[in-house]
């Protein structure tokens, strides 16, 4: 997979790059802003970007101002800090191949390089930590209180972004449970059935704009 | 030296007194006059603004017998029309150059007199008796004749005159200081003058520890984000890198291969404890979003945070000043935690205003809720940030009543 790398700190800009390497993907470009970044998009129109929030000059949010402008592009959020505010912004278009993790997920190297495929192939990746955020606000929101902690369980993984098969594996779950899990959560939810294969982002989206 | 320019300073005081008393008596008439006119404005304005400049060359004056200069009294004038003239009038400084230069009439006159005679009457005993010898005089007084005519009494007369220059230059600098104190008195600046500027210098020293902290804090969040975060974050991913390389060894290296595995593992751990304790203590300095979007788009995240319905409303521009921006933050996170904590309250009201009035803004901040009150304002969470406004000059009550509901009001001046 061809990635291209915004991240200021040297330190863990070399890490990234040996970590995306040393697992069989291409670093095309590692840049230090977001006009570079931008640049190197344009140049290399990579797989996927993954970019850090704060980058120079002014380092506050210009990651993720870079990221919403070069939506519907595959785009990974590394982030020392998460917010829920940007993980909404993010995923706002409803189009999906959008991530948004804390740093120190990198150090899980495998949930790490499945959250950088599975943004690359569309899908989405949340950090827990955003996830945990939308089920403190939403503690005593009607919809949550209604799910049995199983689904609680099933919808804290889909949050993430996770797929069925991986929810299987995570909570040791006949892939029919998963499955039924998972439409009794939109139905209580509140969420129409469809085909729509962004119906597991809507989701997470319904819950952050709720 | 210092004698002569005592002296001239009396001598021209002879001047400037009369000047100063008709100056004084035609500003005052005129002044009356245009009270009772739509001139009245104008008129006080011109006048106390050629007080002010004539009360400078007294006090350059006076400075030149003191020996160092006199401060003037004056307080910045902002104000325009109206304000400006109760502005000016509010100041003591205004009037006492008035009553300086009425003052300056009777003790200019009489200092200067007193020097002059002084002057003139020891110069004429030291050159009388040339004088005599040179312009005789027939019809003197006889005694002046006889004096005058015999060579002691001539003698005596110069060395009384000698004797007198050194009491007699004494005396003028005495006159000269005793006139010029008298001017420092009037036209330096007073009590009134020294509270106002001593008020204003606090604030201004105040308002820079203020910034001071306020960058510092922005800055140890950064040391922190950059610097040791950072640092773990890297440490973090080169142990995954070796975790990785471990595991996928061709053999084990050794029987307790597994052991090593998990050691990694636990140190992997610890670190994403760090970093998440790290993560805390940032957010409790200064919150990113904070730094990112500004007031608003934080007190929106808190209270989507907040496990109960929070009614937001801001009415702030854009970015305020960080330490402004920061304390208001606080106020905020303070009040929700309490309602969310202790209050046990089902809803709260946040309300966040910018108000401009009269030339002062200032940002109002309410946390209200529907809980069952009791807050301690002495308590350290509540008198941290009474302390912190107060360091912005703000004001910072509490009202919980036993049974609710609590609230919290800030208002806190923000520097235009």
């Amino acid at each position: 997979m061809r990635i291209v790398i915004a991240e200021d700190l040297v330190l863990l800009r070399d890490g990234l790059v040996s970590i995306l390497t040393g697992t069989g993907h291409e670093v095309v470009a590692a840049v230090d802003t977001a006009d570079a970044l931008l640049e190197a998009v344009a140049e290399h129109q990579p797989d996927l970007s993954i970019v850090d929030v704060r980058l120079p000059p002014s380092y506050r949010d210009e990651g993720i101002r870079a990221a919403l402008r070069l939506r519907p592009a595959p785009v990974l959020i590394l982030s020392q800090y998460v917010e829920r505010t940007y993980a909404a912004e993010l995923l706002a278009d409803g189009k999906g191949a959008v991530g948004y993790l804390l740093k120190d997920r990198v150090t899980a190297l495998d949930d790490f390089l499945d959250a950088v495929e599975r943004v690359a192939a569309g899908g989405t990746a949340m950090d827990p930590e955003v996830v945990r955020q939308l089920f403190a606000r939403n503690a005593q929101n009607q919809g949550v209180t209604a799910l049995t902690p199983r689904e609680r369980e099933v919808l804290d993984l889909v949050a993430q972004g996770m797929s069925n098969s991986a929810i299987c594996a995570a909570l040791v779950l006949a892939p029919v449970s998963v499955e039924k899990h998972i439409g009794n959560i939109f139905a209580k939810l509140g969420l129409p059935p469809s085909d729509d294969s962004h119906r597991r982002v809507l989701a997470v989206l319904a819950y952050l704009n709720a | 030296m210092r004698t002569a320019r005592s002296f001239a300073y009396l001598v021209t005081s002879l001047v400037a007194g009369p000047a100063g008393f008709v100056w004084t008596l035609a500003t005052t008439l005129l002044m009356a006059v245009g009270a009772v006119t739509a001139l009245g404005a104008p008129v006080f304005l011109a006048v106390t603004w050629l007080d002010r400049h004539l009360a400078d060359l007294e006090r350059r004056r006076a400075a030149w017998v003191l020996g160092a200069p006199i401060t003037p009294p004056y307080l910045p004038v902002t104000a325009t029309g109206r304000a400006r003239v109760r502005q000016v009038a509010a100041q003591p400084a205004t009037w006492r150059d008035m009553v300086w230069f009425a003052v300056l009439l009777p003790v200019g006159l009489t200092l200067g007199i007193i020097a002059v005679v002084t002057t003139v009457v020891t110069a004429a005993a030291v050159i009388a008796p040339a004088w005599a010898w040179s312009v005789p005089e027939r019809r003197a007084h006889p005694l002046i004749q006889q004096a005058m005519g015999t060579h002691s009494g001539r003698l005596l007369i110069s060395a009384v005159g000698i004797a007198l220059i050194p009491i007699a230059m004494w005396l003028v600098r005495q006159l000269a200081s005793a006139q010029a104190r008298v001017a420092v008195a009037l036209l330096a600046p007073g009590e009134h003058g020294r509270l106002v500027r001593r008020a204003q210098e606090l604030a201004a020293s105040r308002a820079r520890v203020v910034d001071a902290q306020a960058a510092e804090l922005r800055r140890i969040e950064r040391d922190l984000h950059d610097g040791a975060q950072a640092r773990i974050v890297a440490a973090g991913m080169t142990l995954a890198l070796a975790e990785r390389r471990a595991r996928t060894l061709p053999a084990a290296p050794a029987p307790d291969g597994a052991g090593v595995l998990d050691g990694i593992a636990t140190a992997r751990r610890q670190l994403d404890e760090a970093l998440a304790e790290l993560r805390r203590l940032v957010r409790g300095i200064h919150p990113p979003i904070l730094t990112d979007r500004g007031l608003a788009a934080a007190v929106s995240a808190l209270a989507g945070d907040c496990p109960i319905p929070v009614a937001v409303t801001i009415e702030t521009p854009e970015r305020l000043s960080p330490a402004v921006e920061s304390a208001a933050y606080f106020v905020v996170a303070e009040g929700l935690a309490n309602a969310v904590k202790h209050a046990a309250a089902t809803s709260c009201s946040v309300l966040a205003r910018h108000v401009a009035a009269s030339g002062r803004e200032h940002l109002t901040v309410e946390v209200a809720d529907d809980g069952t009150g009791g807050a301690e304002p002495a308590g350290s969470g509540l008198d941290g940030l009474r302390r912190r406004i107060e360091a912005l000059d703000g004001t910072f009550i509490v009202t919980s009543p036993p049974g609710g509901p609590t609230r919290l009001r800030a208002e806190i001046p923000c520097a235009s």
